[in-house]
């Protein structure tokens, strides 16, 4: 459903992605993991189109993306729960949903109609949401933003959907509600890449991960085949 | 000092005061989803108020007249935002700052060229005679502008909370990539903002013109206030621009009252130079804290 092929990208000047190649298959969970720097999130946006990559290929469900707008690429099928969450803070939780389905919806009346079946299911997997459904996003606690974030990029019913350090600066408790949450949506079908600088639990839910080093994959496998790799337990697991 | 005519001169100044708002809230409009504002507003104003001149005398009736003048205005809103604001703003640079007064200077001298340097008068049905209301007399012209200015930014307020572009103008202003992921093209976003800055400014032209007349200087001391109304109110509530604009037009027209038609810019400058001073943000600005 997504193949990234021999991506370069990076800021300026400085390369951070050298040739990162990997793919998620329709339905599965596919884990990134690696070391603060190693360039996790800089692949998240060169897929997603928030960067643009300077060579390599995108493929999203057939298509080539490389250099199209964020907003063509969401269009066509990516959602991308981004690394601080970055919920709209003077918006409403529910106009924050609304407008993780925007590419779906009629732009002037009638969107809240059509979205309801959207968003009643988000409203069930997050009940915290719907008791503040007409509060700012902004007054949310860390915990609800990124159970925002995670419920605005599923209103988009997305083919594929990225994940980036949804446990960032939560609780512990709250990491494995988070973590409960992505395996509720593995549960459910959907396609995701998720970025965790928490290796152990990323692993577990995993169908299959990625380690990065340096801006390119140093490892690849099922998370058992990882669990066994020395190099990885002695950088991520230990 | 009389209270009766203290009364008369604060409401007719804050209903000029309402001109400088509309036009402040077209600065708002494009800065909160640009951090852009086109510097050559004025000149915006004037072009559009001469077009709308040219639609009346080619024997439209007013009320064509002002669809046309707000669509005139409208696209050329789109037009700076072509030429002046987006390869700046794709390149990082603040070179829209002086393209658009580049621009403004264009649409300036093709003012000159085609409708001629003398002020006219700019028809109107709307009478000039005055009703007395709460023991003030106002004019039918100022009570229009107080409508059109106050039933535009309550529809463009109503669009920005009801209805889902609205609500996607917003995602943008507060924060532009997160609202590329959720598709909506920024690109588009802020060309909505400048059509909606252009047609503002072309409706604050139309009515305006009925009272101080059409010529090529003619906005460029209400642009000196809309600024100043801008900066003292903040660039982002529009609640606040109505109240200061008010507030500066009323006490312009007292102080050229008893001061002298001389001290009329005074105020605005005197307001600007405060607020700069105690309050960069603006008096209903949201001070910017940035998480580290």
């Amino acid at each position: 459903m997504l193949q990234v092929e021999d991506l370069y990208a990076g800021y300026g000047a400085s390369e951070v992605l050298t040739g990162t190649t990997l793919s998620v298959k329709k339905g599965t969970l596919v884990a990134l993991i690696g070391a603060n720097g190693a360039g996790k999130t800089t692949t998240m946006r060169a897929i997603s189109g928030g960067l643009k990559p300077s060579k390599g290929k995108v493929v999203l469900d057939g298509k080539e993306v490389q250099g199209l707008d964020a907003s063509r690429i969401a269009r066509l099928g990516l959602a991308h729960s981004p690394e601080g969450r970055k919920v709209f803070g003077p918006l409403s939780v529910e106009d924050n949903l609304l407008l993780g389905a925007y590419s779906r919806l009629p732009r002037f009346f009638g969107f809240h109609a059509k979205a309801q079946a959207d968003l009643d299911r988000v409203y069930d997997l997050f009940p915290k949401l719907k008791e503040r459904h007409k509060q700012a996003a902004g007054t949310l606690s860390g915990g609800e933003q990124q159970m925002l974030a995670i419920g605005r990029a599923l209103m988009a019913r997305p083919k594929v959907m990225l994940l980036d350090e949804p446990s960032m600066g939560l609780a512990p408790v709250i990491v494995q509600e988070v973590f409960r949450t992505i395996r509720r949506l593995k549960e459910e079908g959907i396609t995701l890449l998720l970025v965790e600088q928490f290796a152990k639990s990323a692993l577990e839910v995993a169908d299959y991960a990625y380690v990065m080093e340096r801006g390119r994959i140093a490892v690849e496998g099922t998370p058992a085949e990882l669990s066994r790799n020395e190099r990885v337990i002695a950088a991520y697991l230990g | 000092m009389n209270p009766s005519i203290i009364g008369q001169m604060a409401v007719s100044g804050a209903l000029m005061g309402l001109v400088y708002a509309l036009i402040a809230y077209g600065f708002q409009l494009t800065y909160a989803t640009s951090k852009s504002i086109n510097f050559g507003q004025g000149e915006l104003v004037m072009i559009s108020a001469f077009f709308s001149l040219t639609l009346t005398n080619l024997g439209l009736p007013y009320w064509a007249m002002v669809p046309g003048g707000l669509l005139f205005g409208a696209v050329m809103g789109l037009v700076v935002e072509r030429a002046g604001v987006r390869l700046a703003l794709e390149q990082k640079s603040e070179g829209w700052i002086l393209l658009t007064i580049i621009i403004g200077l264009f649409f300036f001298s093709t003012a000159e060229n085609i409708w001629g340097r003398d002020d006219r008068p700019f028809p109107t049905p709307i009478s000039a005679d005055p009703i007395h209301i709460f023991g003030v007399d106002v004019t039918r012209l100022e009570l229009a502008v107080a409508v059109g200015v106050l039933g535009i930014m309550g529809l463009i307020e109503l669009f920005k909370r009801r209805t889902l572009l609205g609500k996607a103008f917003e995602a943008v202003s507060a924060d532009r990539d997160a609202a590329e992921l959720m598709g909506i093209s920024a690109t588009r976003t802020v060309m909505l903002s400048y059509g909606l800055s252009g047609a503002v400014a072309a409706l604050a032209g139309i009515l305006v013109s009925p009272i101080t007349t059409v010529g090529p200087t003619m906005a460029s001391a209400i642009i000196l206030k809309a600024f100043s109304v801008a900066v003292v109110a903040g660039l982002d509530s529009g609640f606040g621009v109505v109240l200061i604009g008010m507030f500066l037009g009323a006490l312009e027209s007292l102080s050229s009252f008893y001061l002298g038609s001389g001290w009329r810019e005074a105020p605005g400058l005197i307001l600007l130079i405060l607020a700069l001073a105690v309050r960069p943000t603006g008096v209903f600005g949201k001070a910017v804290i940035r998480k580290v």
